[in-house]
């Protein structure tokens, strides 16, 4: 029990370095500027769009909603 | 090859050190270094805005960003995703739709930005402001998912039905009839407003899109991208029907009509009069929230329930009286804990979305730690030179321009039109008490009251300076806003005649393009060297290259 106690000490100590590691030395903000991001832009330009203007404007489709 | 844990040449120069230097190093650890030494422009990677790392501020407060802020809040941002959604739909939202998963990826980005340089209490209530924000944007877009027919297959199932769409400059107070069946989010809050904050690069691409149709790029860039994000498909079809207003300006009017083609939904328009001092004009404005009702009940096929408005409107209320609370001790004390930024984006954020349980629990957090900077007299931003009230509507791109103000001049910005918006609780004595106060609310909506709401309604700015007894002005100019620009010369002689400083910020609302950070950066530099005749607290913030951050 003693054994496990400790290693789970050390592991959660590890891993609050580690993660402090990330934060201080803005890892996180690396790795989303350099690698996310470019990767998801490139995902959203090569997405196939509906071509919105192609889309018919029926603007007497619905009634005019006036109300007394 | 040399040997890496060889420490002689180190031990070395500590023993060059004489006992008072290693004094002060040891002091600049544990309490971080004082405001004039920080030195925070080193800290930026060239153009990029990112840390070498990020700052430290001594044993206490470091520990505090890394725990209570950025761990904090990675934590109960996953915590928010699986409450409101599920993270499986936040996955599909995030691969379908740019202004997700560009934007709000980077989040904890935003709060560094917003919060550089701040210790104590100012660093914890500020910080509490951004969380209100993230929870409040997480169960927004994760509620649009959630419902979205396109993330499902084209059904239309129970939280579709039961969600109304609305445009966001359309108070979420309105709804409140309907608030324990129905939630209400706004089209563009979450994937326009919020967006410019956290990210300014996305909302370029709606920009550019509403554009490239053929319509002029010279009106309101948020008009525009309000309606780039339905040229560009990027808008969830998560409710039946919507409900619009022309916000504040005739731009917004153009929008509602690309948003009428494209939504292919039922529509009510709930105007927002311009001429909103008129008591005739407010009767009609109470009579149109009426209509809306009924057009809401017919669509629904639940009826009005005043009961579900007096409760609701009685949560709002309370978070007005606090805010009165709030605004009194900035007003009066140098123990305020909130700086500018936080200041302005949650205000604005809350008072438009209405009552929702996150600005209780922030508001309370803010509570304990204002009462405690009151009561031990903390003075919460000790390096304020100016006190300064910010007028206008701010560029969404560098929002956190007070935070460097105030690293770099000692600018501290108290106060901004935004924030003092809605100054009113409403009443919920009579059914005609509360109309009529919830038209006067929707009324004075963002950008209207004091932004185009007539040269008298601009000029509440010289009795809240006094009020919050301010010395400075920093005035916005949307350089793309031509009901401000009408105004541009008045204040110039205003200013003159009233001996005020004041400096002026051009921006063009979301589109960084136009007038970039640095050069507001520039244009405030150069009123506090050459008008002011000042010395920068942090010569390192004076001039670096953010061209490409967030």
């Amino acid at each position: 029990m003693k054994k496990l106690l400790g290693k789970l000490l050390k592991l959660v100590l590890l891993a609050n370095v580690a993660l402090f590691i990330v934060f201080f030395f803005d890892l996180d903000g690396k790795l989303l500027f350099n690698v996310v991001e470019p990767f998801l832009k490139k995902h959203y330009d090569d997405m196939e769009r509906k071509d919105t203007m192609k889309s018919p404007y029926d603007i007497d489709k619905f009634p005019k909603y006036e109300y007394q | 090859m040399k040997n890496p844990f060889d420490v002689s040449g180190l031990k070395a120069a500590i023993g060059e050190m004489d006992r008072q230097e290693l004094a002060k190093k040891f002091k600049d650890f544990w309490n971080g270094k004082p405001h004039g030494e920080r030195r925070l422009g080193e800290l930026y990677e060239g153009k990029t805005g990112l840390y070498r790392h990020r700052e430290w501020r001594g044993v206490k407060d470091t520990l505090y960003y890394f725990y209570m802020i950025w761990l904090y809040n990675y934590i109960t941002m996953v915590m928010d995703l699986m409450k409101y959604g599920g993270v499986v739909n936040f996955a599909k939202g995030v691969w379908r739709y740019r202004w997700v998963g560009q934007t709000y990826l980077p989040v904890l980005h935003w709060f560094d930005r917003g919060l550089e340089g701040l210790r104590g209490p100012a660093l914890a209530a500020s910080a509490w402001h951004y969380r209100g924000m993230v929870n409040s944007t997480i169960k927004q877009f994760q509620r649009m998912f959630k419902a979205d027919t396109r993330l499902h297959g084209g059904e239309k199932n129970e939280a579709y039905w039961h969600t109304i769409a609305h445009n966001e400059t359309v108070w979420g107070g309105v709804f409140y009839p309907w608030s324990d069946k129905f939630e209400n989010v706004s089209m563009e809050m979450i994937p326009y407003f919020v967006t410019c904050h956290v990210n300014s690069h996305t909302v370029l691409n709606y920009i550019d899109a509403v554009q490239s149709i053929g319509l002029p790029g010279d009106p309101c860039p948020m008009c525009q991208a309000e309606a780039g994000i339905f040229v560009q498909d990027d808008v969830p079809d998560y409710a039946p029907f919507a409900i619009i207003c022309n916000e504040a300006c005739d731009a917004s009017v153009a929008t509602s009509n690309l948003q009428d083609w494209f939504l292919d939904k039922p529509i009510f328009a709930l105007p927002m009069p311009m001429l909103f001092d008129d008591p005739l004009v407010k009767k009609h404005c109470m009579a149109e929230i009426e209509q809306m009702w009924k057009f809401i009940e017919e669509q629904t096929g639940v009826p009005f329930s005043y009961e579900q408005l007096v409760k609701k409107l009685k949560l709002q209320n309370e978070l007005q009286e606090f805010e009165w609370e709030k605004w009194d001790v900035a007003a009066n004390t140098e123990f305020y804990p909130i700086n500018g930024v936080a200041q302005a984006l949650y205000r604005i954020y809350q008072s438009q979305y209405g009552d929702n349980e996150i600005w209780h629990e922030v508001d309370r957090k803010v509570r304990k730690i204002m009462e405690k900077t009151v009561e031990r007299r903390t003075k919460t931003f000790p390096n304020t030179r100016h006190r300064v009230i910010a007028w206008s509507c701010a560029p969404l791109y560098y929002s956190n321009w007070c935070t460097w103000a105030y690293n770099c001049w000692g600018l501290n910005v108290v106060i901004n039109m935004d924030s003092l918006m809605f100054d009113m609780t409403i009443r919920t004595d009579s059914y005609e008490h509360t109309l009529e106060d919830m038209a006067q609310y929707h009324m004075w909506a963002p950008m209207r009251r004091m932004a185009v709401g007539g040269m008298k309604h601009m000029f509440e700015l010289w009795e809240y300076m006094e009020k919050f007894n301010c010395d400075m002005v920093a005035m916005y100019d949307q350089l793309q806003c031509k009901g401000v620009q009408g105004l541009h010369g008045l204040f110039e002689d205003e200013f003159r005649d009233r001996d005020i400083n004041a400096f002026w910020i051009p921006h063009a609302l979301p589109d960084s393009r136009t007038v970039s950070r640095a050069e507001i950066r520039r244009l405030i530099n150069d009123y506090m060297t050459t008008v002011m005749h000042e010395e920068p607290l942090d010569p390192s913030l004076l001039e670096f290259d953010d061209s490409m951050t967030w």
